[in-house]
């Protein structure tokens, strides 16, 4: 079965500073994988790499075709779809109509045909669930600038969702969120996943990322340094020692032996 | 020295972080650990002005500082390194020493003696400089400042833990000898934890943990438990 | 011959020290507080007026040119004190354009209120600097042009010193790189945009004094000295001080040589004179090379930014606000007498042509001011389609507005890399060029005559402004030409409005809100943009036709640059993001229905209005960005009505995306913040 992201020997320098060097990933078909790494290991280098909006070398294959060579708006289009960190909503259009952004590819004829007959664009089935999906029916005439935080990172994602995604990329969508949203959010993209939607999950919850990935990459310093499932990493020692900090990767064995029992009681 | 109160504050409606209540005394370094995105940098904007709490008391030196703009805040003794450093890439080591607001004395001094290295780099624009000097650079300049107060934002980011491990002990040995406040966010925990004498974890903007940095040197379970698995791991794996 | 040259380049020197002064006062107000300031030309003008005005004993009492100048700095002085706290302040966190329309707004005021004052005439003035000759290698020319050259370099030399050596030139730099770090450490970014702002003032002072050698002062040249000005500070990435110095007086020197060319036999002729306008082509292909080369890198200000362009609400049932008030105007059209007919009709046409700002500004996001240049284009087409070739209405109008849309796509492939305010100078100097090369020109435009136009007829029924139906009002124009005027509007309105709630319209709209996350999400950006470009052009090119038809000849002056700002001006103040913000603009623009009421009842000119709204367009950035007419429609629509919270109360860069650890990384990270016109260039940042 092919597999719905691959990603080869991706590299990007920013400058002297090489950002990523070499990152292979995969998202398996049905896959949720968590990637995670301490601030500034190159995670939303990496998403915005795999996405185009920067420079890389390497090759990306999405459903095993090569969109390396892609604009971003292609690769959307072939539905390579991702949400941000920062939000980056439409703040001048309604929830409403961001979903309608990202859901339609108005056809020349029915552009015009809708600007000289003024007629209002229908809204799309898929924006109509995908609103169901996360509780957003009632705010889907407001600004997104009206809205909580909380409200704001559910709209991204469901703008992501109504592009129709073959595979979602997700850059930190439970940070701001608190304890009981982040477990919430959790839960709708297991179920998201389980319905089909492979989707690489960036993000600094441990909780969550652990709880509900298939797999997990761990990033540090631009390079892979840990895969496996959500077990095998934690008791990886070189990842807590990423973590927690490196000066304490020689005595990870002894400094922090109660890692692995600490979560095991889970 | 610097005392919150029930601070709460965020972006737009919702708050990042509620009721924090934290105290930093002379003389003390404070570090402030969590996962990213639990509030930290946000508590520091907080207390340096350039984020407006929406609930809750800020006071330094038991001064309410509510209607302090960032500019009073810094000149009230007030440094902040934020993360990204805080330096300007167009000036020289040497200017950054020069600038100052008018009346505010710098004394470069300071600078050369507790980081002789950027005497021979006195000249070079900051942006020349590499990451580690530039960090040095913004921790010197803001020493410089003679502050009551510092705040430092993730010294580490995007450095090699070496470099910050060597600018750690020169900021306590700062604090010590001048009587300085600091607080300290800062990913890498254990590096945090050597100099550090109190100990805040924030976790989703709660404060989840507070002790003694001894008391977790000693038993980092403590910290594990609360910084790697939250109560959210375990609430999204019972459902 | 090259001697010749020589003295021309040498004589150059007087005027090219002129624009060099100019873009150190647009480099001193970009390092100070980031404003993009369109203003500096007019108020080197009022400096220059003031100087006359002292010197000559205009107000009864004659100064010496010593007291004189120093009065003349102490003035400029004051109103860069007076233009720092009214503009610069208030608007300190608005988004870069906001800024840049309210020196727009500045510059119609100072113009308006000097014509006012002192008529549209030219007076000499008294030279503050000796009258002598200089021998240089053989060749004699007043000395004068090398006093001008000597004292804005003395000038520019002072600036870089005080921004080298100073505390004050160090925290400048510092608080210009990042205005969020320079408070951290306790710096008052006011402080320093106020003594830049000061020193901009004064070194206008010096330009308006010094214009008195090489011209007379008159209400217009100096205040378009900006376009050059622009141009030389842009060579200087509005950043370097010696660099724009240098670009000036070598735009100086080559318009000078230009000038000496032209008398050759070789050169190109136009209806026998030389042909007009190639230094201000010049001067476009200068500003087009310095800001596709050097704009790039152009710092960008951490600044602190709250709001964007305005909300574009959506129309909630345009064909229902149409019906309300297009019978009014229809019933106007018949009743009202000939003076107020005509005023309406004006108002008609220009509410078109406001449209079209509408869409590429409001919609889009992208400050054109080619828009009435385009509309130029558009009817001297029609002029000569007609005149030259016997081809009337209706081709005549469709040929004419179809080369506007063809045109305006042109213009905005270079929009794909150049954005905001970049856009506003190249488009500002484009329509400089498009007014003095080709709508000037004897041949292809209009000479100074003006080109005939014959009236729109169709199937032999005669609707022109002539035509023998003269309504109750009586006279001409004819209520059946303002009727064609009103159902043209009235399409382009519906459509404009039909345009908004389409997808296409969403799709500009997310262009405009962000355009990283606009192609994240699958929108084509550049076709967007191209095409919103086509759009708006070719309703400007129909205002343009329209203009032609309506004066039954066609001017130049018509489509000055001038204008074209005064059109921003009016319709920021009803709404630059909405149909009736257009519609409105149109009605009170001056040379509408409303400035001949005023001239009707009160004996107000135009320059009354245009001097009030130059001022309302400040007020109204900081007050009411949406703008008069857009609150009146849509204010109290449910979810416009609850005034968006305060956002983004951090002023520092938002965490967690930093990555790498040189100045190169932290450009990267600075280009995917991004300003208020979007982000990173996608187009540039992705392809190749």
């Amino acid at each position: 079965m092919t597999a719905a992201l691959e990603a080869a020997g991706i590299s990007v320098s920013f400058g002297a500073v090489r950002a990523l060097q070499g990152v292979d990933l995969v998202v398996g078909a049905g896959k949720l994988v968590g990637l995670i790494g301490p601030n500034g290991a190159g995670k939303t280098t990496f998403v915005d790499a795999i996405t185009g909006f920067v420079q890389s070398s390497g090759s990306v294959h999405l459903q095993g075709q090569d969109i390396s060579k892609l604009p971003p708006h292609r690769r959307a289009h072939l539905g390579l779809v991702r949400t941000w960190q920062t939000i980056e909503l439409f703040d001048d259009l309604t929830v409403q109509e961001n979903l309608a952004v990202a859901g339609g590819r108005p056809s020349l004829v029915s552009t015009v045909a809708d600007v000289v007959f003024g007629r209002e664009p229908r809204a799309e089935q898929t924006a109509e669930e995908v609103l169901g999906l996360f509780d957003l029916q009632e705010v889907a005439p407001e600004m997104p600038s009206n809205l909580s935080q909380g409200r704001r990172k559910l709209v991204g994602i469901a703008r992501a969702l109504a592009a129709g995604p073959s595979l979602l990329l997700l850059d930190e969508p439970a940070a701001g969120l608190d304890t009981q949203e982040s477990g919430d959010l959790g839960r709708k993209l297991r179920r998201l996943v389980d319905n089909g939607l492979p989707t690489l999950l960036i993000d600094h919850d441990m909780g969550l990322v652990l709880g509900i990935c298939d797999e997990i990459y761990v990033l540090d310093f631009g390079k892979v340094i840990a895969h496996g499932t959500p077990d095998e990493v934690r008791s990886n020692p070189d990842v807590l020692a990423a973590y927690l900090g490196k000066s304490g990767q020689a005595q990870a064995g002894a400094t922090w032996p109660a890692v692995a029992e600490g979560t095991r009681e889970r | 020295m610097l005392s919150l109160e029930k601070v709460s504050a965020g972006y737009g409606q919702s708050d990042v972080i509620r009721d924090i209540d934290l105290e930093v005394r002379p003389g003390e370094i404070v570090t402030l650990l969590g996962p990213n995105g639990a509030g930290k940098t946000t508590t520091l904007r907080v207390i340096s002005g350039h984020v407006k709490q929406s609930r809750g008391t800020v006071r330094l030196k038991g001064h309410d500082l509510a209607h302090l703009s960032p500019t009073q805040r810094a000149r009230a003794g007030i440094a902040h390194v934020p993360e990204g450093r805080g330096i300007f890439f167009g000036l020289t080591v040497a200017e950054h020493l020069r600038l100052g607001y008018r009346g505010e004395t710098i004394d470069p001094k300071v600078v050369y003696t507790y980081f002789p290295a950027l005497r021979e780099l006195r000249d070079r624009p900051a942006g020349l400089l590499s990451g580690g000097e530039q960090q040095m650079l913004a921790v010197a300049r803001n020493l410089a400042r003679s502050p009551e107060l510092l705040l430092l934002d993730e010294l580490s980011l995007g450095l090699a833990p070496l470099l910050v491990e060597g600018l750690l002990p020169v900021v306590r040995d700062y604090s010590r000898e001048r009587n300085c406040g600091v607080l300290l966010v800062e990913q890498h925990v254990p590096l945090a934890l050597e100099v550090a004498d109190h100990c805040y974890v924030l976790s989703h903007g709660d404060v989840v943990l507070h002790e003694p940095a001894e008391r977790l040197r000693d038993d980092p379970e403590l910290l594990v438990e609360s910084y790697l698995g939250g109560s959210a791991a375990k609430e999204t794996l019972a459902t | 011959m090259a001697s010749q040259i020589f003295a021309y380049a040498i004589i150059g020197l007087g005027s090219g020290a002129l624009i060099s002064g100019v873009g150190l006062g647009v480099v001193l107000s970009y390092r100070g507080s980031g404003v993009i300031n369109l203003s500096t030309g007019a108020i080197a003008m009022l400096a220059g007026y003031c100087y006359w005005a002292l010197a000559t004993g205009e107000f009864g009492v004659t100064f010496a040119t010593g007291w004189a100048i120093v009065l003349t700095l102490l003035f400029s002085a004051v109103v860069g004190i007076v233009f720092e706290l009214g503009v610069v302040r208030p608007l300190r966190r608005q988004p870069p354009l906001a800024k840049l329309v309210a020196t727009l707004g500045i510059l119609l005021s100072a113009q308006a209120a000097i014509v006012l004052a002192f008529g549209d005439t030219a007076h000499p003035q008294p030279s503050i600097l000796p009258g002598g000759n200089v021998t240089l290698f053989g060749v004699t020319v007043p000395d004068y042009n090398l006093w001008m050259a000597a004292i804005i370099l003395a000038a520019a030399l002072v600036v870089v010193a005080v921004y080298r050596w100073t505390r004050f030139g160090i925290g400048t730099r510092a608080a210009a790189e990042n205005e969020a770090y320079a408070t951290l450490f306790g710096l008052s970014p006011n402080r320093y945009s106020m003594g830049n702002t000061v020193a901009m003032a004064l070194v206008m002072g010096l330009v308006g004094m010094l214009a008195a050698s090489i011209a007379e002062v008159d209400p217009t040249t100096l205040v378009l000295l900006i376009v050059p000005g622009l141009a030389a500070a842009m060579f200087g990435r509005l950043t370097a001080f010696t660099t724009t110095y240098v670009a000036g007086i070598v735009i100086g020197m080559a318009e000078s040589v230009l000038l000496y060319l032209s008398t050759q036999s070789w050169f190109p002729t136009s209806n026998g004179g030389p042909l007009p306008g190639v230094d201000e082509l010049l001067v476009l292909l200068v500003l087009v090379v310095a800001t596709f080369f050097r704009a790039g890198k152009i710092p960008s200000r951490g600044d602190i930014v709250e709001s964007r362009l305005p909300r574009a609400p959506r129309p909630v049932a345009p064909l229902r606000t149409a019906a309300v008030f297009v019978p009014i105007a229809a019933l106007a059209m018949w009743v009202l007498p000939f003076g107020f007919r005509e005023g309406l009709i004006t108002s008609c046409i220009f509410a078109v042509s406001l449209l079209s700002l509408v869409v590429v500004t409001g919609y889009l996001g992208q400050l054109s001011l080619v828009q009435l240049g385009l509309a130029g284009v558009a009817g001297f087409l029609v002029s000569h389609l007609s005149t030259n070739f016997g081809i009337g209405f209706p081709w005549a109008a469709i040929v004419g507005v179809v080369a506007a849309a063809v045109l305006g796509v042109g213009f905005g492939f270079p929009a794909l890399r150049v954005r905001g305010v970049q856009l506003a100078v190249v488009t500002l100097a484009a329509t400089v060029a498009l007014e003095t090369f080709w709508f000037s020109n004897g041949s292809w435009g209009a000479g100074v005559l003006g080109a005939s136009v014959p009236a729109p007829s169709l199937f032999g029924f005669d609707f022109g402004t002539n035509a023998s139906f003269h309504g109750l009002g009586g006279g001409e124009p004819s209520p059946l030409f303002g009727w064609f005027c009103l159902i043209v509007l009235v399409v382009v309105a519906l459509l404009v409005a039909n345009l908004r709630r389409s997808r296409l319209g969403q799709q500009m709209l997310a262009v405009r809100a962000n355009e990283r996350a606009a192609a994240a999400t699958g929108v084509n950006v550049r076709n967007v943009k191209l095409t919103g470009f086509g759009i708006a052009a070719g309703i400007a090119g129909v205002s343009g036709v329209l203009l032609s038809y309506s004066y039954g000849s066609i001017t130049a002056s018509s489509f000055s640059a001038l204008i074209a700002v005064a059109l921003v001006a009016f319709v920021y103040i009803t709404g630059i993001t909405s149909v009736p913000g257009g519609v409105f603009g149109g009605i009170i623009y001056s040379g509408g229905i409303f400035a001949f009421a005023l001239l009707d009842w009160f004996g107000l000119q135009g320059n009354w209005l245009n001097l009030i709204v130059g001022f309302l367009v400040v007020l109204s950035l900081i007050s009411r960005p949406e703008g008069g007419a857009t609150f009146l429609f849509y204010g109290k629509h449910p979810s416009l009505w609850a005034r968006a919270p305060k956002k983004a109360q951090s002023t520092l860069p938002p965490s967690g995306t930093a990555h790498g650890g040189t100045a190169h990384g932290a450009t990267a990270h600075g280009a995917h913040e991004g300003n208020q016109h979007g982000l990173a260039p996608v187009e540039a940042e992705v392809t190749s």
